[in-house]
C-alpha cells in the first residue's frame, strides 16, 4: 500500500518547525546535561541556592496574585466596554513588553526609590522598595502583568456577552453574572495568563537586579556567581529554575490550559 | 401585561423606535422585521440589558425603565439557547430559582428537593425531561432552545421576550418547538414579545404582530389583517406581496385603478385618492389562457421552484408576480415566452392612498 503523499508546503512547514524547536530546545538541555545530576544535588545543597530558588517561585507567586487582583477587572472592562483612551490604556498596558528591562528598573527606581515620588511617602511608614523583596516584586509586577492582562482580556472577549445578559435577566447582579457565567467559561484563559506571568517573574533579571540585587532571586544568583566563579558555577542554579519553570508550565498547560483545534478539524 | 410607552434603543448611530406596544397575559406578540431593523434593539431595552435612548416600559402597570434587568423578572431567551456551557441541563434549569424567591416570587422553591422537583416538571413541560444530565454542548438545536425556555421560565418571570428563538433549529424541529412555546406560554398566561424576520413563524405563532422596518414601526394588528391589509407599501413588501404598483384613479370609473406601467385593475371602493399604490399578493394572481374583459395580458418572463409552488414572473406590460401550485403548472400552459391571461379579483386588490413617497421609498430600499 503505497502511503499518503506529503504536501512540499507541510514538508517545508515541518522543517521551520524542527530548526525552531531545535533553536529553543538545544540551549536548555545543553545546560541541563552540561550541569549533570551530581552538580544539580550539590547546588540543592547551598543554602543560598536553596533561598534564592524559595525566593524567585514566592515572589514570582506573589506577583501573580496581586496582578490577578488587579490585572483581571481591568481586563474583563477592557474586553467588554468601549470607552474614549481605551486604545491608550491598552498600550500603556504593554508598554512594559516592549521596555529594556534595565530600563524598566531605572524607571521604577526614579518613582519608587528612596528619593522617588512615591519611595519618599512610604519610606515613613517602613515600606521601601529598594534592596528588598517589596522590591523584586514591584520589579517583577511591572514586566510581567501585560502577560495576564492581555491572555485574560482575550478569554473574557470569547465569551458571548449575551451569556451575561441571559444571566442577568435570571436575577443575577453584573457581579454574579461575571462570577457564575463569564469567569467559569474564561478561567483557563485567564490561568494561562497568570503562568505566563509567573514564568515571566521568576525569569526576570534587568529590572530586579537595579531595583533589588538584594535579597538574590536566582537570575542575580546566577549573574553573580558567573561573574566571579565562570560558568560552571553559574549552571546549576539557572538549570534549577529552568527546570521549575519547565515542569509547572507543563502541568498547567497539559491538565488545564485547553488544546486549541485548528479550524478546519485537520488534526 | 408588559408594555412599551414611545421606547426607543440605540446603538453606534442607529436608533429603533419610538415603538408604543401592549402585550395582555396570555398574549404572544411577534415584533416581525428584516434583519437590521432594530428589532433586537428594543427587545433588549425592554428586558433592560440595554439602556432605553427613551420613552418607557412598564411590566404589570410598574414602571421597569430605571431598572436593572435583574430586577424586572423578564425573562430573555435567545437565538442560540446560549445555555451556560459549564452547567448541566438541570443546572442551567435552576440557575433563576435562587434569585426568583429573592426577589418576592413566594411561589418560587424554596430548598433543594423542592428546587429539583420545580426542574423536573419544567423539564417535563418542555419536553426535555430525559436532557437533565447532559451538557448543552451535547443537545440539538431544538433541545437547546426548549430547556433556554426551561430555564427561563423557572425564574418565574412576569413577561417571557424571545429574540429568534427558532433560527438555529432545524425545520421537523421548529414545529414542535412551536407548539411547546405557544402551549407553555398560554398555560402561564405570560406576555409574550418574540422577535423575528420570519414571517411564516410569525403568522404560525402570533395573536398579534407589529411590523418594524428600518427602525420604525410600521403597524401592528392581528397577522391576517397585517397580511391583507398592510399599511403601507414597505410592509406589504416585506411580506411578500410581491405587486406593489403605483396607479392612478381612473377618472371615469373611480373603482379602476389604471395602473402606471400599463393595463388597469378593477377595486371593491373607489379609490381614495388622485394616485395610490395597489397592492396584490402573488397567490391572488390568476393565470389562463382565454382573454375577457378585465383580464390583463401577459408574458412568461421566468419561472422559479419555491416549495411546492412555482413563482411565475410576468410582464404585463410592466412586471408582476403570481404564485401557482407545482402541479397546475403543466395543466395551465405555464412556460417561459408564453402568453398568459392574468385576472385579479377586485376583493384582493389592496389599495394605499398616494404615490410612493419618499419616506416610503426609503423603508423599500431598506428591505
Amino acid at each position: 500500500m503505497r502511503g499518503r503523499r506529503i504536501s512540499p508546503f507541510w514538508a517545508l512547514c515541518a522543517v521551520a518547525g524542527v530548526i525552531l524547536i531545535t533553536f529553543v530546545a538545544l540551549p536548555a538541555a545543553s545546560m541541563i546535561v552540561g550541569a549533570g545530576a551530581g552538580l544539580l544535588g550539590e547546588a540543592l545543597r547551598q543554602d543560598d541556592v536553596r533561598r534564592s530558588l524559595v525566593l524567585t517561585v514566592t515572589a514570582a507567586l506573589i506577583t501573580t496574585v496581586i496582578g490577578f487582583i488587579v490585572g483581571v477587572p481591568v481586563a474583563y472592562l477592557l474586553a467588554r466596554r468601549d470607552f474614549p483612551g481605551k486604545r491608550t490604556i491598552e498600550g500603556i498596558i504593554d508598554l512594559p513588553i516592549v521596555f529594556p528591562h534595565t530600563a524598566a528598573g531605572i524607571a521604577l527606581l526614579t518613582v519608587y526609590g528612596r528619593q522617588g515620588v512615591v519611595g519618599r511617602l512610604l519610606a515613613p511608614l517602613g515600606i521601601t522598595f529598594t534592596e528588598t523583596v517589596a522590591g523584586i516584586v514591584l520589579a517583577m509586577l511591572f514586566v510581567s502583568l501585560p502577560f495576564l492582562v492581555d491572555g485574560a482580556r482575550e478569554s473574557f472577549a470569547l465569551v458571548d456577552e449575551r451569556y451575561e445578559h441571559v444571566a442577568r435577566t435570571l436575577g443575577s447582579s453584573r457581579f454574579g453574572a461575571f462570577a457564575r457565567v463569564t469567569f467559569p467559561q474564561a478561567w483557563r484563559g485567564v490561568l494561562a495568563g497568570a503562568v505566563l506571568m509567573w514564568g515571566r517573574g521568576i525569569s526576570e533579571f534587568g529590572a530586579v537586579v537595579i531595583l533589588a540585587y538584594n535579597p538574590k532571586v536566582i537570575s542575580v544568583l546566577t549573574f553573580e556567581r558567573f561573574e566571579g566563579f565562570g560558568l560552571h558555577v553559574a549552571q546549576p542554579p539557572a538549570v534549577l529554575i529552568v527546570i521549575v519553570a519547565f515542569v509547572v508550565f507543563l502541568l498547567v498547560r497539559t491538565f488545564l490550559v485547553p488544546r486549541r483545534r485548528s479550524r478546519t478539524g485537520v488534526k | 401585561m408588559i408594555a412599551l410607552h414611545g421606547l426607543s434603543a440605540a446603538a453606534g448611530g442607529f436608533t429603533a423606535g419610538p415603538v408604543d406596544l401592549e402585550v395582555g397575559d396570555g398574549r404572544y406578540v411577534v415584533l416581525l422585521g428584516p434583519s437590521g431593523a432594530g428589532k433586537s434593539l428594543v427587545l433588549e431595552a425592554v428586558a433592560g440589558v440595554r439602556a432605553a435612548a427613551g420613552g418607557a416600559v412598564t411590566v404589570e402597570d410598574a414602571d421597569v425603565t430605571a431598572l436593572p434587568a435583574e430586577r424586572r423578572r423578564v425573562g430573555l431567551v435567545f437565538q442560540d439557547g446560549l445555555l451556560f456551557p459549564h452547567l448541566t441541563v438541570a443546572a442551567n434549569i435552576a440557575y433563576g430559582m435562587r434569585a426568583a424567591r429573592r426577589d418576592g416570587a413566594r411561589e418560587a422553591p424554596a430548598g433543594r428537593a423542592a428546587r429539583d422537583a420545580e426542574v423536573a416538571s419544567l423539564a417535563e413541560a418542555v419536553d426535555a425531561a430525559a436532557l437533565l444530565s447532559r451538557r448543552p454542548a451535547t443537545l440539538s438545536g431544538g433541545e437547546r432552545q426548549r430547556v433556554a425556555l426551561a430555564r427561563a421560565l423557572a425564574a418565574r418571570p412576569r413577561a417571557l421576550l424571545l429574540d429568534e428563538p427558532l433560527s438555529a433549529v432545524d425545520p421537523e424541529a421548529r414545529e414542535a418547538l412551536q407548539d411547546v412555546l405557544r402551549r407553555v406560554c398560554r398555560e402561564r398566561r405570560l406576555p409574550v414579545l418574540h422577535v423575528t424576520h420570519d414571517r411564516d413563524e410569525a403568522f404560525a405563532l402570533a395573536d398579534e404582530c407589529a411590523v418594524m422596518i428600518a427602525g420604525r414601526l410600521h403597524q401592528t394588528g392581528r397577522p391576517l389583517d397585517v397580511l391583507r391589509r398592510p399599511a403601507d407599501a414597505a410592509v406589504a413588501r416585506f411580506l411578500g406581496a410581491r405587486n406593489v404598483l403605483p396607479a392612478r384613479r381612473d377618472p371615469r370609473d373611480p373603482r379602476v385603478a389604471l395602473l402606471e406601467a400599463g393595463g388597469s385593475l378593477r377595486v371593491t371602493d373607489p379609490l381614495p385618492s388622485e394616485t395610490a399604490v395597489v397592492v396584490v399578493r402573488p397567490e391572488d394572481l390568476r393565470l389562463g389562457a382565454a382573454s375577457s374583459p378585465g383580464t390583463l395580458a401577459a408574458t412568461v418572463t421566468r419561472l422559479t421552484l419555491q416549495g411546492g409552488h412555482v413563482l411565475v414572473g410576468l410582464e404585463a406590460p410592466g412586471p408582476l408576480e403570481a404564485l401557482v401550485p407545482a402541479g397546475d403548472l403543466d395543466a395551465a400552459g405555464l412556460g417561459v415566452g408564453r402568453p398568459v391571461t392574468v385576472t385579479v379579483r377586485p376583493a384582493d386588490v389592496h389599495v394605499l392612498p398616494g404615490g410612493l413617497t419618499g419616506a416610503a421609498s426609503g423603508a423599500l430600499r431598506a428591505l
